[in-house]
């Protein structure tokens, strides 16, 4: 049964249109990440799941009843906040029991409630103090804690671990898919970083320019984005995009060639494509390798030099000075100012066309 | 804590700064209690006695002889605290609108209680006798109590304490199924207690020193305060009475003031740096 329904979702903030159209489903206990630039309208649309904003279109359904213009402490949702908003002069025990202290829910029940969440997330020992004697891991698990303890059905989370330092990041990140699957509820949390969201989610939700442009699985959202935009947003470092001519010959998949003469043999279907038009490629840059000449589709001028360790990095510019992006082993000989061949990988090429949609290699049998 | 840390800190001239500054303030204090503590005769002619003995507490007691200072300081006391009181619960309730409720007129109305700093309690002090006059409030405590009740600052300090406070709270609050009521009481209110006991200090201290409304409303001598008794005192002894009296006057006055401002002085100095809200 779906949990949370959003449909054709619009708001505005006087003249600025900030949604436009949100509609979204989620399967009962699903993790959904809200992915996207900032501005991007995601915690618009997290603030207006939790009634926190109000809606100027559209309806919001959790668990088959519409909420959207039931007040928030009543929508069976949870949220922890960027900056916990825990009430200061409150010890941790009472941050817990506020809210269900609020709803009358007996005093025995409470307490149960508040040890429960406390083991969970090992701060019983904390639970005299205030916020303001603990550190930030410690806070976010109170945070967390006091949404747990109202049992919700939906669990609302705006960027929970970006005011965490790396390590607490990780572990937290850990944590929270530890107590996913131990509750009965569904997530969506919004976040800026991809690894979170590919980590933790079951979909990812990426949002750009006042719409959801793509809805899939992190593996899908990577490895067949939706248009330029997802496909260029997600994947660290960007896709290199570049135009392509459409190489007319008959064969099942598009050959296309670049602006510098050198021609790549895609899987995409060529009878996906629409006729005419411009095209564009892209290309991750696992997919373009530094290769020695006889092996090269390609050359390129190098023009930075990243060693990451496992991997290096290289930016370059083809001979019609596009840019693009390549991989090389851990210890490349790769220099600055040196020109290398590139061997690019058709197979895993991506082809959008002039509306920016994006065509993919055929789902390879696994 | 914080405090002792920084106390470690101070450097000796700092330190020596900072005690100049204490004894330059001390100084008049001192003063008065001495010459206070000194018989009115030994005073006449040369003060400068006051700094050797004898001393004596003669002059309390004639203050306390005057039958009607007791009176008074009930008054002064139901007064100021009554003033207190009455300031600190229309204040955060005004704070709490202007900071937090979406009504109609909300900024202008904010604007026409920022214009009342600008008018002095001088200019409106006619209409307000003849106000008080004809709701025959004149000689009651609800007549000295009233006008103190409007306070621009108070409301403007209240609502500038209460907007600092993050609205993540607000919101958290909600989601945690609290009425408007509850976030009031039980979220915002408390967060603001350092405020409050600035504001309580400083509206306390200037109802217990208020001498003009008082001295206008308050003609019959049981509904003095101690300040115009005190002053009406000191005329009728002017002659008999001297120095020495008129000091024990000013230490008796201020005695409340002074446990006031010791048994807060933790929130007030929190408050005055700012640290209220973390
Ligand atoms: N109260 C408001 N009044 C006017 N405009 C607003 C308001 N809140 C948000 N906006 C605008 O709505 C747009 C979306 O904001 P939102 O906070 O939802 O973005 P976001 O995707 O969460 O960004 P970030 O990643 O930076 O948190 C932004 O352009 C923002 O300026
Ligand atoms: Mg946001």
């Amino acid at each position: 049964m779906a949990s949370l329904e959003l449909s054709d979702i619009r708001k505005s903030y006087g003249a600025t249109a900030v949604l436009d159209g949100v509609s979204l489903t989620m399967e009962a206990r699903e993790f959904i990440a809200f992915l996207g630039p900032s501005g991007s309208g995601k915690s618009t649309l997290l603030r207006i799941i939790a009634g926190l904003e109000t809606l100027d279109g559209g309806e919001v359904r959790l668990d088959g009843r519409r909420i959207d213009q039931v007040p928030p402490g009543d929508r069976g949702v949870a949220m922890v906040f960027q900056h916990y908003a825990l009430y200061p002069h409150m010890s941790v025990r009472e941050n817990m029991a506020f809210g269900l202290r609020n709803v009358g829910v007996p005093r025995d029940e409470i307490e149960r409630r508040v040890a429960d969440a406390a083991r969970v997330l090992e701060i019983e020992v904390h639970l005299d103090k205030k916020p303001g004697q603990m550190s930030g891991g410690q806070r976010q698990r109170v945070a967390i804690g006091r949404a747990i303890v109202k049992h919700p059905k939906l669990f609302l989370l705006d960027e929970p671990l970006s005011n965490l330092d790396a390590a607490l990041r990780m572990r937290t990140r850990i944590e929270l898919a530890q107590i996913r699957s131990r509750v009965d509820a569904a997530f969506i949390m919004v976040t800026h970083d991809q690894a979170e969201a590919m980590t933790l989610a079951d979909r990812i939700v990426v949002m750009n320019d006042r719409k959801i442009q793509q809805v899939g699985p992190p593996m899908e959202i990577y490895s067949r984005p939706a248009n330029t935009f997802v496909a260029r947003f997600v994947g660290s470092p960007a896709m290199t995009l570049a135009p392509v001519e459409l190489v007319p010959d008959d064969g099942l998949y598009a050959r296309v060639r670049l602006g510098d003469g050198a021609e790549i043999e895609t899987r995409v279907p060529r009878s996906e494509l629409p006729a005419g038009g411009t095209l564009q490629i892209g290309l991750r840059p696992e997919s373009v390798a530094v290769a020695a000449n006889g092996a090269a589709t390609t050359q390129a001028k190098v023009e930075l030099v990243e060693r990451l360790g496992e991997r290096t990095l290289v930016y370059a510019r083809l001979s019609d000075n596009r840019a693009i992006t390549a991989e090389d082993e851990g210890y490349s000989r790769v220099n600055v100012g040196d020109t290398v061949g590139l061997r690019i990988d058709g197979a895993a090429a991506h082809l959008f066309d002039a509306e920016e949609r994006g065509y993919h290699a055929e789902a390879r049998p696994e | 804590m914080a405090a002792e840390a920084s106390r470690s800190r101070w450097s000796p001239l700092t330190l020596l700064a900072i005690l100049l500054a204490a004894a330059v303030m001390l100084a008049p204090l001192i003063w008065t209690l001495l010459l206070s503590l000194k018989e009115n005769e030994a005073l006449i002619g040369n003060s400068g006695a006051a700094l050797s003995p004898p001393y004596t507490l003669e002059n309390y007691r004639s203050i306390l002889q005057g039958n009607q200072v007791f009176r008074w300081l009930v008054n002064s006391i139901i007064v100021s605290g009554g003033t207190t009181i009455g300031v600190l619960a229309l204040c955060s309730l005004a704070g709490f609108g202007f900071a937090r409720l979406d009504f109609p007129f909300r900024r202008t109305l904010f604007i026409f209680v920022l214009l009342g700093l600008a008018i002095p309690e001088q200019a409106v002090i006619l209409p307000q006798h003849q106000l008080f006059a004809d709701l025959r409030l004149h000689n009651s405590y609800p007549g000295l109590i009233l006008p103190g009740l409007a306070g621009p600052f108070g409301v403007f300090f209240m609502t500038q304490y209460m907007r600092a406070i993050p609205k993540e709270l607000d919101e958290a609050a909600m989601l945690d199924g609290a009425s408007r009521f509850t976030l009031f009481w039980k979220v915002l209110l408390p967060l603001t207690m350092p405020a409050q006991a600035t504001l309580g200090v400083f509206t306390f201290l200037a109802s217990w020193n208020a001498y003009w409304w008082p001295l206008i409303s308050a003609t019959r001598s049981d509904m003095y305060t101690l300040t115009v008794g005190l002053a009406a005192a000191q005329m009728n002894y002017a002659q008999t009475s001297g120095l020495g009296f008129l000091m024990a006057q000013a230490v008796f006055a201020s005695i409340p003031i002074f446990i006031v401002y010791v048994l807060f002085q933790k929130q007030i100095v929190r408050a005055m740096a700012g640290t209220a809200v973390r």
